[in-house]
């Protein structure tokens, strides 16, 4: 990021220091001779008349003295030279450095000798020996005057001693009032001088970065907390919270509120988010903020303090609800023109395969219809259509769509009936309308798909009449489990990351039952750990505990038991110490899924940290080899990757790591190691990763091919990436006899052209800023159910796949006007450029095309309007933008 | 009395009253007036909760002007299908065969390559299938050696569970019964057995098959394989010095097509192999003299075999050495012209009909089933092909009244192919076209889709798999 190193080191020694100040010559006598030999007449003059000025200083005459000091000021400060070499005037006071100092010391007390102090400062700089702080030491001494008077580079000096010095006092606790005048000195410099992100590295030394509040202005701001909220992600413990609440606070002085917003979601702070709402006036803009809420998934309610009027409350509730989410994806797809529903044969594209026929299949088979279904929901969700489960009801009398659903087995048909609420995902009005027939049915499974298709419906989208509630409560404590599964799904989905007291009081009794069979414990837990996600909910924590420790131990070692401590771990996701009590607890857990829950808990309550202990802690716990076989190091793979995932540096870092993983690690490990990659790069395929995946879908162990090919759907989720496509196509034909791997394959085709490409699954959005907890939750699920895939996806769990919703978001751009009706305007689209700490204004998007809105942002994109006419209410153009028009606009001609 | 306004899919009652004095189930009655959806179809979603039929107004604390929420639809429940559909992991083992749309391979027990393809490529007749099904299990005819009928019995068996099995079998029994009557394919190298010569081993067991099929007390197919192999040829050898001239005929199991260096096409190839020259002891002459017989084919069969002559015997490497040279074979074989006059009368008026259904076919193009992905040439070929499975399906029906002719038309449907340089090294294939039109190509234990468009290609030139031996299917059509 920085171009700076300081950054990234954290210590004071900056090494741009290092060229200017010259190593203490052993002779420099013999060599100041041969130098003197090549200098030119002007050059000599200049050296003789210094020399004369050093012998005038130690003159006995005040004037005499003065008259030199003065003159060697005048010398050094007009001295102009490049950057790299050392000013001539200073070159030629080092011999004499020794004889000042000297003199200095003998010096009495007076304002000339304050003169010299101020000279012995600035030709410390380069003299003085590494770690003695001379430059500052006379500089304290000196006259105090106008440190920028010195130039730049003696700023930065002082700067560096600054904060040697700084840590030495703070180990001797000796005052520092005097250096913190200096850095308020030196910062009020470095502010005005465009050095904005030096000044923040002195602050942060010297840990009094309140400074900077004062120092800002209206011009220097953005980057200033441009820099500041990029640092942050490399800044150790508490630190990170300090730089970010600065940030909120230079934002909010200026006015730039979705941008304090983007920080106090970062922060996960309602405080904070109630303050911006309060300090903004403009109604709006007020919208605006709501649009980003909802993008980041936050329930929030908006009170009379917020928003005054009943009606504007109403309204902006509404757009923080999502209740038009739909709306806007719909109006995306038809400018795109993907409307028309596609078939799973479309995906699949067959007819490209050459060399094999398919095996002509006579007979439905069950694995590949669901698979179909499957497919069939990724491929067309959202869109209201499809060509299985809505087809128009007069096409064939007698409900046709019924048709498809019975072209599934047993809990195949809860998938089938479940994948209309994919296909009318975030409708809802619509969707509960055609989901209600199914729950007339008389087969048990096909309402259980209906209670998990209310719950996708609802997911991420709030409705005032809550009728995910209303409909799926009355079922969670039905006889048949897999109905309560359903109803319990639903539940998690709909109202994840809500917080939702009455979900609780209703799945908590669940828990505590003993007669209740596994499954639904199991994801009644997960469910929980939605609801509840990254609160530290006592309650909800201490139930999983107690059930934890009274399942019987053979209960314990089945494959879906993994989930219970998922769902605790979820409950602290992103919230770094304050899972410590619970990972205390779960080391009374039994043997079995102690080191798992340990796992699990850790890499969820650092999860998007980009913590470099917690990484290196979890690949500890990879190079262990384990003979008892023990299920941890599945789990502390996929933490890596979750951990990791936050910032590029990390992530690229961690994927090196995994390949070692995968030439070192044992057959566990390994089979973890692509689903790790799926989520380091998930919905960006990076070629590397990609080519890894696709080595590993050949693998002899089935169940890393199978991790891996899921993997290549998950990295290529939504981009319609034809690379990707061909590699699936060509597996498809590859494992056209191994079922269970054609299934993957064909899963992995769906997810590739995820709503037709126009969805994400990446939880960060916001430029890579902000993570979304619940898209986060709902992939972690999914890539823990896959670490057994035989039991859970392959086996009669599949439908946990529809924990993807949770993170499925349009990848677009929006622009709307202050109606909120679309908006057309031109936008450039481009590669993001990194511009933190760059001087000047440089271009932020690279390579752009210009197009018109809506449109679809890839990974590592960014937009800007191509236009003055408008102005958008968030820097950040993703999602729902709100333009107003700019009163300074004039057509031109 | 509150009112209220109700939200039902996408449409929105407003100002509905309710009478709060009255049980819920009066306020459903109203909203069945406005959305035809019956009470008790009706959900009532207000504020996360489900309106009961018995509940009370009261408690529920509507307010003026809330919003309600209905679900519920008039339209018809979802019923499953009488009949459900039937899945093939449902399927017992046996079935799935059918299912997945071919028979299963068979394993290699050590150089076998040539035993499997052969077996694969017989195993696609059915009519030798029922013969041999027809086979009596213990009681031998005095004529056969044990051997003989065990063999018989053991090529019965393998192709019974060849049908049956979905994972590849393993044809041990057929193996040590292969070996104890044709003890030449026990060869020993270096302590394994040998690779053998494919023919041999086709020709081998046809003739055996044909001997122990063959039931002299069934009068109307006393030889079962001689019917479906066989081939009639009728030949004229000539003395050019003496002038003598005189008629033979034989019966063949294989047509050969010679390979030389003008032959191109397995059509040349098969002309020249039905003309020969051969010295015998002249009897005007006194000594031996040369002899051109010169052959052409009288009666067909149901399945003409076409061995192509690729392998000689090359004396100074002391091996079957291989002419690698490209021969083409059509997909649709026709033979009319080297039959002999007799049978080219009887042909014609097959031939003429066959002709004229193929005109008809090509005027009415709706008629086609055409798959869109194949050139024209083997569009046609599908639509006869299928012209010809609803001619059998028909045939089944009846019989009693049609008989089937034989039109000198073939279509191919098995390829036997040889990988190396040599009979006895290398890698034999079979590519068997199955029931449904599908080509198979079966590599020891792994059967492999391929398309019809790779069968012709291959014809040699390379070292890619040749077509050593071709089996083509008689079209025949109901008169």
């Amino acid at each position: 990021m920085a171009p700076d190193p300081n950054i990234g080191s954290g210590s004071g020694t900056a090494p741009e220091e290092a060229p200017v100040k010259a190593a203490p010559s052993k002779d420099p006598k013999k060599k100041d001779e041969k130098k003197d030999d090549d200098l030119s007449e002007e050059d000599l003059a200049l050296k003789q008349q210094l020399e004369l000025y050093v012998e005038r200083v130690q003159d006995s005459d005040p004037g005499l003295q003065k008259v030199a000091l003065d003159s060697m000021r005048q010398e050094i400060r007009t001295s102009t030279s490049s950057m790299t070499s050392v000013p001539k005037p200073l070159k030629f006071l080092r011999p004499h450095y020794g004889t000042l100092k000297a003199y200095y010391e003998i010096m009495e007390g007076s304002d000339l000798k304050k003169s010299l102090a101020d000279i012995l400062s600035v030709l410390a700089m380069t003299m003085s020996a590494e770690g003695e702080q001379e430059s500052l030491k006379y500089r304290l001494l000196g006259s105090e005057g106008d440190i920028g008077s010195w130039g730049h580079e003696y700023v930065r000096n002082l700067a560096g001693e600054i904060s040697q010095e700084y840590t030495k006092r703070q180990s001797e606790e000796t005052p520092i009032d005097d250096l913190m005048e200096l850095v308020q000195q030196i910062v009020a410099f470095h502010m005005k001088h465009n050095a904005e992100y030096e000044a923040v590295d002195l602050l942060m030394e010297v840990e009094d970065l309140d400074l900077l509040v004062e120092h800002v202005d209206s011009t220097n701001y953005k980057r200033t907390c441009l820099y500041l909220t990029s640092a942050a992600r490399y800044l150790p413990g508490p630190d990170d919270m300090l730089v970010l609440d600065i940030a909120y606070m230079i934002y909010l002085k200026f006015e730039e509120y979705p941008s304090a917003l983007q920080i106090a979601l970062y922060l996960d702070n309602v405080q904070y988010v109630k303050q911006v709402f309060t300090s903004c006036g403009d109604l709006l803009r007020k919208k605006q903020f709501c649009y980003i809420l909802a993008r980041h998934g936050t329930t929030f309610e908006l009170d009379e303090e917020m928003a005054a009027d009943d009606d504007d409350r109403e309204t902006l509730q509404e757009i923080i609800n999502n209740t038009k989410l739909s709306e806007g994806y719909l109006t995306l797809a038809r400018d795109i023109e993907v409307m028309e529903p596609k078939s799973p044969e479309d995906t699949y594209k067959a007819h490209l395969l050459d060399g094999r026929a398919s095996a002509g299949a006579s007979v439905d088979s069950a694995r590949q219809n669901l698979a179909a279904t499957f497919v069939n929901a990724f491929v067309n969700a959202g869109f209201g259509q499809d060509k299985l489960m809505t087809v128009p009801s007069e096409a064939s009398s007698g409900g046709s769509s019924g048709n498809w659903l019975f072209k599934n087995k047993e809990h195949g048909k809860a998938s089938a009936a479940a994948s209309l609420g994919m296909i009318l995902l975030w409708d809802v009005d619509s969707g509960l309308a055609q989901i209600d027939k199914y729950f007339h049915s008389n087969d048990n499974h096909v309402i259980a798909g209906a209670l998990l298709g209310v719950g996708i419906v609802n997911c991420g989208v709030k409705n005032d009449c809550d009728p995910a509630m209303a409909l799926l409560a009355d079922y969670i404590n039905k006889e048949d489990s897999c109905m309560r599964i359903g109803a319990i799904m639903g539940l998690g989905l709909a109202y994840a990351g809500s917080h939702n007291e009455q979900i609780r009081s209703i799945l908590t009794p669940i828990l505590g039952d003993n007669q209740a069979p596994l499954d639904v414990i199991a994801f009644t837990a997960i469910s929980l750990g939605l609801v509840y996600v990254g609160s530290c909910n006592e309650e909800v924590a201490q139930a999983i505990i107690f059930t934890l420790m009274d399942r019987s131990e053979s209960e314990l070692g089945e494959p879906l038991t993994r989930l219970l401590p998922l769902g605790l771990g979820l409950l602290y996701l992103g919230k770094q110490e304050s899972v410590e009590a619970t990972a205390e607890v779960s080391k009374t857990f039994n043997e079995k899924i102690r080191k798992y829950c340990d796992m699990t808990l850790l890499s969820c309550a650092y999860a998007g940290t980009g913590n470099v202990l917690k990484v290196q802690h979890l690949l500890g716990q990879c190079a262990q080899h384990l003979e008892k076989g023990e299920t941890h190091q599945g789990p502390a793979v996929i933490g890596i990757a979750m951990v990791a995932m936050a910032e590029e540096l990390g992530l690229e870092m961690a994927i090196r790591s995994l390949e070692h993983l995968l030439q070192y690690g044992e057959q566990n490990i390994r089979r973890a190691v692509p689903l790790a990659l799926g989520l380091l790069c998930i919905s960006n395929p990076k070629v590397n990763v990609m080519d890894t995946l696709s080595r590993l879908s050949h693998d002899t162990d089935t169940e890393v091919a199978m991790g891996a090919v899921i993997s290549l759907g998950l990295i290529g989720a939504g981009t319609n990436n034809a690379r990707i496509a061909g590699m699936l196509r060509n597996l498809s034909s590859y494992y056209y006899k191994e079922a269970s791997l054609l299934f993957c394959v064909r899963i992995a085709q769906g997810l590739v052209h995820l709503g037709k490409g126009l969805l994400t699954l990446a939880p960060y959005h916001s430029e890579h800023f902000l993570l979304s907890p619940m898209a986060l939750a709902g992939i972690v699920t999914l890539l823990h159910a896959c670490l057994d895939m035989k039991a859970i996806i392959l086996g009669k769990y599949h439908y946990v796949l529809y924990f993807l919703v949770l993170a499925m978001q349009p990848r677009m751009l929006l622009t709307v006007d202050e109606n909120l009706k679309p908006l057309a305007v031109p936008v450039r689209v481009g590669q993001a450029v990194d511009v933190v700490g760059q001087a000047g204004r440089p271009k932020t998007i690279t390579g752009f095309q210009t197009h018109s809105t809506p449109v679809l942002l890839a990974a590592g994109d960014r937009a800007e309007l191509a236009t003055e006419k408008y102005i958008p209410l968030s820097p950040i153009l993703e999602g729902f933008v709100i333009l107003k028009e700019n009163p300074e606009y004039r057509e031109e001609n | 009395m509150p009112t209220v306004s109700v939200k039902w899919q996408k449409e929105t009652f407003s100002a509905v009253e309710i009478d709060a004095s009255q049980p819920p189930y009066v306020f459903k009655c109203q909203l069945y007036d406005l959305t035809g959806v019956p009470p008790e179809r009706q959900k009532i979603m207000i504020k996360g909760g489900l309106l009961k039929d018995d509940a009370d107004w009261s408690t529920l604390g509507v307010k003026e002007g809330q919003k309600l929420m209905m679900m519920g639809t008039a339209d018809e429940i979802v019923k499953a299908p009488e009949k459900g559909p039937v899945f093939m992991e449902d399927l017992p083992e046996e079935e799935q065969v059918v299912a997945v749309g071919h028979s299963a391979g068979l394993f290699n027990l050590g150089n076998t390559c040539y035993m499997n393809s052969t077996v694969q490529c017989l195993h696609l007749v059915p009519e030798l299938k029922s013969a041999l099904i027809k086979y009596p299990h213990a009681g031998r005819s005095s004529d056969l050696d044990q051997s003989s009928h065990l063999l018989t019995v053991a090529t019965r068996d393998l192709f019974n569970e060849l049908d049956k099995s979905v994972k590849p079998v393993a044809p041990m029994q057929f193996w040590m019964v292969l070996r104890k009557k044709f003890p030449q394919f026990g060869q020993l190298h270096n302590g394994s057995f040998m690779q053998q010569d494919a023919e041999e081993c086709w020709t081998q067991l046809l003739y055996n098959l044909s001997q122990s099929l063959r039931s002299p007390s069934c009068s109307e197919n006393p030889d079962p394989v001689k019917a479906l192999f066989g081939i009639e040829l009728v030949s004229r050898v000539h003395c050019e010095e003496s002038g003598e001239e005189s008629s033979e005929t034989e019966s063949v199991y294989a047509l050969k097509c010679h390979i030389s260096q003008e032959v191109n096409h397995l059509h040349e190839g098969l002309k020249h192999g039905l003309k020969s020259e051969l010295e015998k002891a002249s009897p005007s002459l006194g000594r031996s003299a040369i002899y051109l017989k010169d052959s052409c084919i009288n009666g067909l069969p149901r399945y003409l075999t076409i061995q192509f002559v690729r392998f000689f015997w090359k004396r100074e490497s002391n091996q079957k050495a291989k002419i690698l040279r490209k021969v083409d074979y059509p997909v649709e074989l026709d033979v009319y012209d080297l039959c002999s006059n007799g049978l080219r009368k009887k042909l014609e008026a097959p031939r003429r009909i066959l002709r004229d259904e193929e005109g008809k076919k090509l005027g009415l193009k709706t008629n086609e089933k055409s798959s869109g992905s194949v050139d024209k040439d083997v569009k046609m070929i599908e639509a006869e092909g299928s012209s010809n499975a609803s001619g059998e399906s028909s045939k089944t029906t009846s019989q009693e009244d049609k008989e089937m002719h034989l039109t000198g038309i073939y279509d191919l449907v098995a390829v036997l192919t040889h990988k190396g340089r040599s009979a006895d090294s290398g890698h034999y294939v079979a590519w068997v076209k199955q029931e449904s039109g599908k080509w198979i190509q079966y590599d020891d234990d792994n059967p492999i889709p391929q398309r019809e468009e790779d069968i012709p290609k291959l014809s040699g030139g390379g070292d890619w798999h040749m077509a050593y031996i071709c089996m083509y299917k008689a079209r025949l059509l109901p008169m």
